[in-house]
């Protein structure tokens, strides 16, 4: 007697269920993602060190609105880096692209580790150098003077 | 390692370090622009005061120059009134258009602060933010001169006053309108 009514119960829910809502959710988190990783990429010009995925700015949040309409309307991310590019320059990428002077910002810290390490160690060698090395000659008995008062200080 | 050879490293690490260490604490506002010689994006936008549509389309073989403001904005405040002398200056000439870009604000206001400060030029809202992104705008006041065929040739961030207005008038818009060279690109 319950077999029909749980039949009709299924086949309601197929029928009623807004499939294709529930495939546009599934696309738009698929957007939200690429949304998400693009703007990870991207600087917020306003902020500090902040990239516009985690800005709250309102010019980050704008930002985040470009890159969304654009995926939809079909640019690959790399268009969307570009056109970003072309209208705040390198600065606006969180990893500045390696070219020209931002070799510097590159190569910097790498230079700053390898000529500080040498100057260290030039320094390090220089000092151990100079520092007199302890004598391995044997150290001279006491005389009987000497010893009689250590004795007596060593009972007291 | 020689004396010399130490001294030009520790000058190197020194340079470096100075460099990134003013890096840390620079203006973005202050980076040369990548638009200046760039087509200008012909943006558009609803006029705040009347709602109707405004594109820069409508303007192309004039000197434009763009003003993004907002009503919140103290520095705005501060060059109203050289902005309305400056285009009571050029208003005369045919081939010279001047346009606010409201930016991040609320048309009620915007439009207060028109109504307060008093207007003589069109402005148009950037309802989204896409203008002001569409010309690399890190905040207000940013104001920008387009030539006649259209290609950005000056940015100022921040008022346009003193100085800087003798300079936008003298140096960039006025040779630009008899189409001279200027010689100051940003």
């Amino acid at each position: 007697m319950f077999m029909p009514i749980r039949l009709a119960l299924a086949l309601t829910f197929i029928l009623t269920t807004p499939w294709a809502v529930l495939a546009e959710v599934q696309d738009e988190s698929a957007l939200d993602i690429q949304v998400r990783e693009i703007a990870k990429t991207l600087r917020c010009t306003v902020c500090q060190t902040e990239n516009i995925w985690e800005s709250g700015a309102p010019l980050a949040q704008q930002m985040r609105g470009v890159v969304r309409d654009r995926l939809k309307m079909g640019h690959s991310p790399e268009d969307i880096k570009e056109y970003f590019l072309s209208r705040y320059g390198d600065y606006i990428m969180m990893q500045p692209p390696a070219h020209g002077v931002n070799w510097l910002l590159w190569a910097g810290p790498f230079i700053l580790l390898l000529g500080g390490g040498l100057l260290l160690y030039k320094e390090v060698i220089g000092w151990v150098r100079r520092t007199p090395t302890p004598s391995t000659t044997p150290p001279t008995p006491l005389d009987e003077q000497a010893r009689q008062r250590l004795e007596r200080e060593l009972e007291s | 390692m020689t004396k010399g050879s130490q001294l030009t490293l520790v000058l190197v690490l020194l340079g470096l370090f100075a460099l990134f260490y003013q890096g840390l604490w620079g203006d973005p506002r202050h980076i040369p622009t990548v638009l200046i010689g760039t087509d200008a994006p012909m943006v558009e936008g609803p006029d705040v005061e009347t709602g109707d549509l405004i594109s820069l389309n409508q303007f192309k073989g004039k000197v434009i120059l763009l003003n993004f403001w907002a009503s919140w904005c103290y520095e705005c405040k501060v060059e109203h009134e050289s902005v309305l002398q400056l285009h009571k200056l050029f208003k005369d000439d045919p081939n010279f258009v001047m346009l606010g870009v409201n930016y991040q604000d609320k048309l009620p206001d915007a439009q207060q602060y028109l109504k307060e400060y008093g207007t003589t030029f069109a402005h148009m809202r950037d309802l989204h933010g896409q203008l002001a992104i569409d010309y690399g705008v890190y905040g207000v006041p940013e104001t920008f001169v387009i030539d006649q065929q259209g290609k950005i040739r000056y940015k100022y961030v921040g008022p346009v006053t003193g100085h800087m207005y003798t300079k936008i008038t003298q140096e960039i818009i006025a040779p630009l309108l008899k189409g001279k060279p200027i010689s100051t690109p940003s």
